[in-house]
């Protein structure tokens, strides 16, 4: 499969602009400005892309909300706060080939008319941010950011902004929110961004990836999208794989490609000779999955359909004898540090569970903790503000239930059976 | 309108209602904690999901408006289970000491668990502390954070109502928590509606702290005796003891909020200085007295003096019923035109005033005020001295985007909602309202052909008018152009015009030409008594009757009436509840002057330099000791309840005057009625305007959350009245010299009048007055916060410490009024109403 999303990273200098156009780069956006914003629209929503960020949130969708009114200011927030853990795709994109980015948020940005875009990304990655202001630089040096782009009517700006170590600021309405200055937590949905984001004006928010396709849309074409990947699910993915398997890292794939085939294939099988446990396949908050499902696709009805989701994509890979109780308690521990605090069974309830977990994996569980477990789940899920506790829930639920033998040891004093 | 089914019954709701509104609306009631009317709502605390048919979650109701034909269901079992839930969680991290904590017995948190929650606690680990002690937050303000629902209400009340926004989080998630910046001393307006709306014991009243609990307090429904803004309130007592002031959510224009003064200024009723017997100078010198031997006392020096020949005085904080029998005994027992409410305004200033801001046309609801297209906050400092109406703009305009005007000459706290704000010169706001109403005039001149007065505009002209306010052209085009664009305005007339009488035309001017071009005008009085408004619908004005009808005869004011003793021209005064000696409102001392009556007859509260030099000293009640009626400064006429009573042989003003008129007379004009209610509705028949008032609504609780009780709105009076016309109105200021300055005064946030300096907790949080300038004139003069500075006027001088003030005027300083120690009247030389002073580092 030709790549389009990894295709320039490990070229020699790929972050730099004369590196990316002598690849090809910033065409797809000359041959955009010559089309009408609502034909762009059109092709995205044609090609069947569907948000990389987690939710699959078709993207041609949600960019036709944007109420056409050319008075109002409109502004597009590229979401690249990559904070789910076992997430780097993002991240990779933004070191190595920022422009790819850029070119991809120019187009969007013309398409959706707005003038601004903001590219909100996570405290940790300074590297990143800087290279993406060196990019920046460099595009507005070119005339490529700034006003009348190509000699055309399009004007842009770029900003860059840092998060401050928040993980709900990845969650959209977070991140506007700490985007204008606030305190990093969601807001109430309606209205949806896409009518009052940023600053109450109409936003698109989309993720690294997701804005990095749209070049590809555009220059070959979408029937060439759609000729990769599944039919509800096309295009190209990224999948990082990490944990027990021999090659881990970044590979871009077919939407659709069965987990087997990306753990015994591509990344070369299991670390050691201890066969394969359990896999979560879209970061953290996705349940896990056992062996016995290694024929799913990577694709996001296959992985709905098993109970889980495709998430970000990240796939991380755990061999027999991993403790499953303590995978519950990292997972947990990491939820409730990251509850931002606004609802009351997420912050409550996620430190409860970590708190339970703790005594679990320390052996020093009672009688009936994981009923309790399951309990406080039941009290958690569907009725938190965001969905940052219904992920929590939901892998640990995912843990108890393909593995409710390790917790009952654990919680009988037994030791761990892993 | 919408259709909605909830719980199976169906009703019809406007369309936009919340569901939980809704829900009440229909007799249902839904558990709630982060949800608080008026506030913003944020659904972050789970308690009042409710199960909508066809939607597979659970919705937060209070965020969620009712859509046409949605079923709502409210008491199914998993909701039932999502309540226990969430109030699991809430205790899974809570304190649970309401053993020892202020709240315990009124608490949300307890009243919710035992009615939704779980019966048995299930949390085992250890619990999440945020401190050890609990933490002294501010003078008033005390804080424990282990008993927090996180429900933001502190924080959004202090943002979004108050417009302090001091308050925030810290930390994240269930370390998360409401407090200060990292937990410091709040600089802040020290109101305490972080506390009352505060539903567990986080935030608690500092002086209150320990000192009861609940069930052990009595409580009154209340009126707040500082200003007029008439917020109603319960204070509430233990053995004798007031010990606690509060506002009830959905009571009163004010709801749950009061300011600083209100709710914790009711202490001076506690005073061990108050006066419990009355006083008779015998020998030169006041001895404690029976009451039959006062009144005797009285009844022989005072029937000798002819009626004429007697002055009377009774200060704005009294009742409608204590006002109106005063007038009363003074006209017809007494038979003297000589009567007066105050000792800062002269009654012709103030019958002007009452005619331009239509006062005689009945009561204006602030929220109509508020919810103008346009609201001209001007001539006064909203913010500090009627803070809850600065609350209701700020939070209206917020919700309504009406557009708020600020004209003033210092900066104040609504000015972060005013989308613009005038810093004219002191005495210029008369200039600046005629500027406007020119400005509007001249360009639409040709629609206001036949503008009645129009020869008021003879011989303006705006270039002169705007150096006169310090306002520069584009400032006015951005006020005339708000008006253009507005189809109702709101003036407010503040206090300043009854100090610069100049406005008092102006804003005649301004009104009538926003009628001509059609606009609907509401004319909002801000005064800072309790019952000014009230005093001067009673007749206590040398020229007014009661219900605004033109005395029969004209008496003296109050300056006129020391000016009068002073030369011989009266020979006694009776003062009720004011102190024209510590206050000295006239040119001439007024201790002097009073030193050549033959007579002085003095109630009060507390000893006060005017009783200390009475013949006689009839100690009377605060609110709170008696019934009766204020009427506010929009026209609301509410009733408050006795609590408990005066101290000692102490008496209710009402009794006291009936007794007095007793003994003067037992024929013609007796008012010797001692019950308020009968009082009133002889007020009802002599004022026309209060004759379709209604009283009851007034202490109902009303749970809808609908505080316009308009029943409540005095009507319009009959007839009317021509105010004497003010002689001129050129601005009385002085000169400036180079190296002088403009002086101005007024309230202060803690302190208005003498009252609130008798309150041990507001003299806590304000001591001292203090200079205030701009920080270009303060450094001109090589002065620092907190240094002294020693101000000189022409024949007053006074050392203060010095405070900056970042939006002041250049050339301007301020002394706040009526600070012992501080007589800041005396650089009001008589005529003088902007004085000029010099101000040196001392
Ligand atoms: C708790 C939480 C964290 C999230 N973190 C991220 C993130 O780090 N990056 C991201 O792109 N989307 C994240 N999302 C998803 C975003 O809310 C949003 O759906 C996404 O940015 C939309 O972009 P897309 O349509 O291109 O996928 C998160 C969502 C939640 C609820
Ligand atoms: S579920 Fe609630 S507490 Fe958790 S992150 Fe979302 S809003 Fe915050
Ligand atoms: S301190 Fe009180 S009002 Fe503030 S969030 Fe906590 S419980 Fe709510
Ligand atoms: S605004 Fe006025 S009436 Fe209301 S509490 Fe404050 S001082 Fe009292
Ligand atoms: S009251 Fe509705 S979520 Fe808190």
């Amino acid at each position: 499969m030709e790549k389009i999303l990894l295709k320039n990273i490990d070229k020699p200098e790929s972050h730099k602009i004369e590196s990316y156009i002598k690849n090809g780069g910033y065409n797809a956006v000359r041959e955009a400005l010559k089309l009408g914003p609502d034909d762009i629209i059109q092709r995205v929503k044609d090609s069947g892309i569907r948000g990389r960020g987690g939710a699959g949130f078709p993207t041609g969708l949600k960019w036709s909300f944007i109420p056409k009114d050319p008075t109002l200011d409109k502004y597009l927030c590229c979401n690249a706060d990559e904070g789910e853990p076992g997430t780097f795709k993002d991240r990779a994109i933004m070191d190595n080939d920022p422009h790819l980015l850029l070119e991809g948020m120019m187009i969007t940005s013309y398409a959706i008319g707005a003038a601004v875009g903001y590219i909100y990304i996570r405290g940790e990655f300074e590297f990143g941010a800087k290279r993406l202001e060196a990019a920046i630089d460099e595009a507005y040096r070119e005339g490529y950011l700034g006003k009348n782009i190509f000699g055309s009517e399009f004007s842009l700006d770029m900003y860059v902004h840092r998060g401050a170590g928040a993980y709900i600021c990845g969650e959209e309405t977070a991140l506007l929110e700490s985007l204008e200055g606030g305190r990093g937590q969601p807001r109430k949905k309606p209205p949806f961004p896409a009518l009052a984001g940023l600053y109450g004006k109409p936003t698109v928010i989309n993720n690294v990836e997701t804005l990095a396709c749209v070049p590809a849309i555009i220059e070959k074409g979408v029937e060439w999208f759609k000729s990769t990947g599944t039919e509800k699910s096309p295009g190209p993915k990224i999948f990082g794989v990490s944990g027990h398997v021999k090659k881990p890292g970044l590979y871009e794939l077919p939407m659709g490609t069965t987990l087997r085939e990306l753990i015994y294939e591509h990344c070369g099988g299991m670390r050691s000779d201890k066969p394969l446990k359990a896999v979560i396949p879209g970061g953290v908050s996705a349940p896990l999955l056992v062996p016995e499902d290694l024929d799913t696709t990577m694709d996001f009805e296959a992985m709905g359909a098993k109970g889980t989701m495709l998430g970000s994509g990240a796939v991380i890979v755990m061999e027999e004898g991993t403790c499953m109780v303590k995978v519950a308690y990292i997972t947990n521990r990491f939820f409730s540090h990251e509850s931002c605090g606004k609802c009351t069974p997420c912050r409550e309830g996620t430190i409860w569970i970590t708190k339970i977990l703790k005594r679990l994996e320390e052996d020093r569980g009672r009688p009936g903790d994981i009923d309790l477990l399951e309990e406080l789940c039941g009290n958690i899920f569907g009725r938190t503000f965001c969905p940052l506790g219904d992920g929590a829930v939901m892998a640990l639920r995912g843990a108890i239930t393909h593995f409710r033998d390790e917790f009952l040891n654990h919680a009988a004093h037994k030791g761990c059976t892993a | 309108m919408a259709t909605v089914i909830i719980n199976g019954k169906t009703s019809s709701v406007k369309d936009g209602t919340l569901i939980l509104d809704a829900a009440r609306d229909a007799g249902v009631e839904i558990p709630t904690f982060c949800y608080q009317a008026d506030l913003m709502g944020v659904g972050s605390c789970r308690m009042c999901l409710v199960e909508i048919e066809g939607q597979k979650k659970l919705q937060p109701s209070c965020i969620t408006p009712v859509m046409d034909g949605m079923s709502i269901q409210t008491e199914t079992p998993q909701i039932l289970k999502a309540r226990q839930g969430v109030l699991e969680f809430f205790l899974s991290n809570h304190a649970l000491d309401c053993p020892v904590c202020d709240k315990g017995g009124e608490c949300e948190l307890q009243d919710m668990v035992y009615k939704h929650g779980p019966v048995e606690g299930r949390y085992a680990e250890s619990k999440h502390r945020f401190h050890e002690k609990d933490y002294i937050l501010s003078p008033v303000i005390v804080k424990n954070s282990n008993r927090c629902v996180q429900c933001l209400r502190c924080v959004r009340v202090c943002d979004e109502v108050v417009g302090r926004n001091v308050l925030a989080s810290l930390g994240r998630g269930h370390e998360q928590e409401e407090t200060s910046f990292l937990r410091s001393r709040l600089d802040c307006d020290h109101c305490g509606n972080c506390i009352e709306v505060c539903p567990v014991g986080c935030f608690m009243r500092l002086p209150y702290r320990y000192k009861s609990r609940p069930w052990d307090l009595k409580g009154t429904d209340t009126i707040c005796p500082y200003c007029a803004t008439g917020c109603r309130m319960v204070v509430e007592e233990r053995d004798g003891e007031a010990l606690r002031a509060r506002a009830q959510i959905g009571v009163g224009i004010n709801s749950e909020t009061l300011c600083a003064r209100g709710r914790f200024g009711f202490d001076f009723i506690n005073d061990p200085r108050r006066l419990t017997t009355p006083l008779v100078k015998k020998f030169g010198k006041l001895e404690p007295a029976t009451w039959s031997e006062a009144l005797d006392f009285i009844s022989e020096k005072l029937s000798g003096i002819e009626g004429e020949r007697i002055g009377g005085l009774a200060s704005p904080v009294l009742t409608n019923e204590e006002l109106y029998s005063f007038q009363k005994l003074m006209r017809s027992t007494l038979g003297s035109p000589n009567i007066d409410s105050s000792t800062r305004w002269d009654p012709v200033v103030v019958e002007n005033y009452i005619a331009a801001s239509a006062m005689t046309s009945g009561g204006l609801s602030v929220f109509d005020a508020a919810e103008a297209d346009t609201l001209f906050v001007a001539g006064t400092q909203l913010s500090d001295e009627n803070p809850i109406v600065d609350y209701i703009a700020r939070r209206i305009s917020a919700e309504r985007g009406t557009r708020i005007i600020v004209a003033s000459v210092r900066d104040m706290k609504l000015d972060s909602s005013a989308g613009l704000s005038i810093r004219h010169l002191p005495g210029g706001l008369g200039a600046l309202m005629k500027a406007a109403a020119l400005s509007l005039y001249e360009s639409k001149k040709d629609k206001l052909q036949g503008f009645a007065g129009v020869e008021r505009f003879e011989g303006l002209s705006a270039d002169v008018l705007l150096g006169e306010a310090g306002v520069s052209s584009d400032e006015l085009a951005a006020i005339t152009k708000r008006f253009e664009t507005s189809a109702t305005v709101a003036l407010t007339a503040g206090t300043d015009l009854l100090r610069q009488s100049c406005g008092i035309l102006a804003l005649g001017l301004l009104s009538d030409v926003l009628k001509a071009l059609g606009k609907e005008v509401l004319i909002l009085p801000i005064l800072d008594r309790a019952n000014q408004r009230g005093a001067w619908e009673m007749g206590v004005l040398p020229g007014l009757a009661p219900g605004y009808r033109t005395a029969s005869k004209r008496g003296l004011g109050t300056k006129e009436m020391i000016e009068a003793a002073a030369a011989g021209g009266i020979d006694a005064m009776y003062v009720i509840g004011e102190d024209p000696v510590g206050e000295n409102p006239s040119g001439v001392s007024a201790f002097d002057a009073l030193s050549k009556l033959s007579f002085i007859l003095v109630q009060d509260t507390f000893l006060t330099d005017t009783a200390a030099m009475a013949d006689c000293v009839l100690p009377g009640a605060f609110p709170a000791e008696k019934d009766g009626t204020f009427t506010n400064q929009e026209g609301r006429v509410q009733a408050m309840r006795r609590l408990k009573a005066p101290p000692g042989d102490a008496r209710a003003y009402l009794a006291i005057i009936a007794s007095v008129s007793g003994v003067l007379s037992s024929t013609t004009g007796v008012c010797t009625k001692t019950n308020s209610m009968q009082v009133f509705n002889e007020i009802r028949k002599e004022a026309p305007a209060y004759a379709g008032v209604s009283l009851e609504f007034n202490n109902r609780k009303n749970k809808l959350n609908k505080l316009d009780n308009r029943e409540a709105l005095a009507g319009a009076s009959e007839g009317g009245f021509t105010p004497v016309a003010m002689t001129s109105c050129a601005p009385a200021a002085e000169q400036r010299g180079e190296g002088e300055f403009y002086l101005i005064t007024g309230n202060t946030l803690f302190h208005s009048g003498r009252l609130s300096h008798s309150s041990p907790t507001l003299t806590g949080l304000q001591k001292g007055a203090a200079l205030e300038l701009s920080e270009a004139d303060a450094s001109a003069l090589g002065l620092s916060s907190g240094e002294e500075a020693r101000v000189q006027g022409n024949d007053y001088e006074v050392t203060l410490p010095v405070r900056l003030r970042k939006g002041m005027r250049d050339g301007v300083v301020y002394i706040p009024e009526f600070f012992p120690g501080v007589s800041v009247e005396r650089f009001f030389t008589t005529g003088v109403s902007l004085p000029v002073v010099k101000v040196k580092k001392s």
